[in-house]
């Protein structure tokens, strides 16, 4: 199959802003376009993730570019959006159908609570049992009961992310703050606080994807190769993050960051210890410690000792959202897989300043929401 | 008086008289083939698609195997006390069967922990537009 490869990247900052969904898009699409160098009319197809907004989102952000004629499809799969986007993308490069293709991700999320009724029965929304984060702290709580995993742990995730968001122009929340701050910020569901989770906002990144044997044809940027982008749906029992309502007591099958990253991995033929930098979905802190062990960076009920001893950090051997992650940036939920592309294109180019990884060339993105949805993608130098 | 109809919070979810506490259960679903158990009515194994599954009353009695605790009133359209709000535990239950419920916890707040045995507890969640009783249900401490 044909290789496939990015050559020009563009983000809108992720926040809250006044301007609408369409000029927040449009914004992202042409940093991307001018960033590999190209026109709209070299596009030949365009792919569109947004889970919040209206129908022909796509076509109302992009067809004012010019009417060209391209198929402009929108997709969802609720916080894996942007991987299985991509993966559309893909697919009709590696065909031969087409050589040139935009995938846009693009959010604008109403404030406050989420409506429970978009992933929740209605009987969890009238008992009460509709709060994302609570399900996130049964997870934590279970976590802590079987590995001892502590509250501290599970903090200094994110005191390591927002430390790390403050040199991130395109995040939300830039500002540092302390242990005491973080374990004594209001306590949402226990063990998760306030400064431990992630807030749905708006935004928008692009990427512009080429088959990699013409790309020197359309732009002069070195071509960053796809090396994998997987998307799947967890297996029976194996997520109970949220929404659902009950989980196996018997059946005991891996969790999907797992499943997904090993066929990401054998997919570019390597193995997490190739992988020099990771931009995961801490939706919550304590997420992003159980993503370490289903990407397979510490042995399972190890990622307490891996937060310890430092290894995630931008000085790490293995750094994790260098970005300051979904918790600084916010999750513009059709837009945050992209929004983590855009940060590992620009970690490989070397043009992040002082949240760069020296010498990174192999990069991973990984995100996980309702229903189960994950998609992993993995890029090289 | 008469006293006023009851219907359940959801469809398939709760089997027996709902004007008799003591009697009321939580329906699962049995798969014959891969022998899952499944919380609420299926047609067809959500494991292994067969469709050769029968419901089947869950037992009332059961242990907590995780935790939260609900400390800020959950959004619209949430029927439990709202003002006040009153912060409560929410856990997965687990039942002899072999699944685990989503529950309210009707217990002091900190008395709850892993592992602690509990009960069935159905009750009048809320009364609806058309003057039922709405029946949902939590698990207390045994």
């Amino acid at each position: 199959m044909r290789e496939v490869a990015i050559i020009g990247a563009g983000i809108h900052p992720f926040g809250r802003f006044d301007e609408t969904y369409i000029e927040i898009g449009q914004y992202a699409a042409r940093a991307a376009l001018n960033d590999a160098g190209i026109s709209w009319r070299d596009v030949q197809a365009a792919v569109v993730s947004e889970q919040y907004l209206p129908s022909t989102t796509g076509p109302r952000i992009l067809k004012p570019f010019g009417a060209t004629g391209i198929p402009i499809m929108d997709m969802e799969s609720a916080c894996a959006s942007g991987g299985s986007t991509l993966r559309q993308a893909m697919l009709a490069i590696q065909s031969g159908d087409i050589d040139v293709a935009m995938v846009l991700g693009v959010e604008k999320m109403p404030r406050g609570f989420m409506n429970p009724l978009m992933i929740y029965s209605e009987w969890q929304a009238y008992m009460g049992m509709s709060t994302n984060p609570s399900y996130w702290a049964m997870r934590a709580r279970r976590h802590m009961h079987e590995y001892g995993t502590t509250e501290e742990q599970i903090a200094k995730v994110a005191y390591k992310n927002h430390k790390n968001s403050v040199h991130n122009p395109n995040s939300m929340y830039r500002k540092a703050f302390t242990m005491e701050e973080i374990m004594g910020s209001k306590m949402v569901c226990d063990p998760i606080h306030l400064m431990e989770i992630c807030a749905p906002n708006e935004g928008a990144a692009c990427l512009i994807i080429c088959a990699k044997e013409v790309a020197h044809k359309y732009s002069s940027n070195t071509p960053i190769t796809i090396a994998a982008c997987v998307h799947t749906l967890a297996a029976y029992s194996a997520d109970f993050r949220c929404p659902i309502d009950s989980l196996s007591a018997k059946a005991n099958n891996p969790g999907p960051t797992e499943v997904t990253s090993k066929k990401a991995y054998e997919k570019a033929g390597i193995g997490p210890e190739d992988v020099d930098c990771f931009e995961v979905q801490d939706t919550d802190a304590f997420c992003e410690l159980e993503i370490y062990e289903q990407l397979g960076l510490c042995p399972f009920g190890e990622a307490g000792r891996l937060i310890d001893e430092g290894v995630t950090e931008i000085t790490g051997s293995k750094p994790v959202n260098m970005s300051g992650g979904l918790i600084s940036k916010g999750e513009p939920v059709g837009a945050s897989h992209l929004g983590q592309l855009y940060e590992l294109v620009q970690q490989l180019r070397g043009n992040c300043g002082p949240r760069q990884v020296e010498g990174a060339k192999v990069a991973l993105g990984q995100v996980l929401g309702a229903s189960g949805n994950c998609a992993v993608t993995i890029l090289k130098k | 008086m008469e006293s006023k109809k009851r219907v359940a919070v959801g469809e398939g979810l709760l089997t027996g008289p709902l004007e008799q506490f003591e009697e009321v259960r939580l329906v699962g679903t049995r798969c014959h083939d891969c022998g899952e158990v499944m919380f609420g009515t299926y047609h067809s194994c959500a494991n292994c698609a067969s469709e050769e599954v029968e419901q089947i009353p869950l037992s009332r009695e059961g242990t907590l195997w995780s935790y939260t605790i609900i400390n800020h009133c959950p959004p619209e359209p949430y029927k439990g006390p709202k003002n006040p709000f009153i912060p409560f535990g929410e856990g997965l239950v687990e039942v002899p069967e072999g699944v685990r419920v989503v529950s309210i916890l009707d217990c002091p707040l900190e008395e709850i922990k892993i592992g602690m045995k509990l009960e069935l507890e159905p009750y009048v969640l809320y009364e609806n537009e058309a003057g039922e009783e709405v029946v949902a249900w939590k698990f207390k401490a045994k």
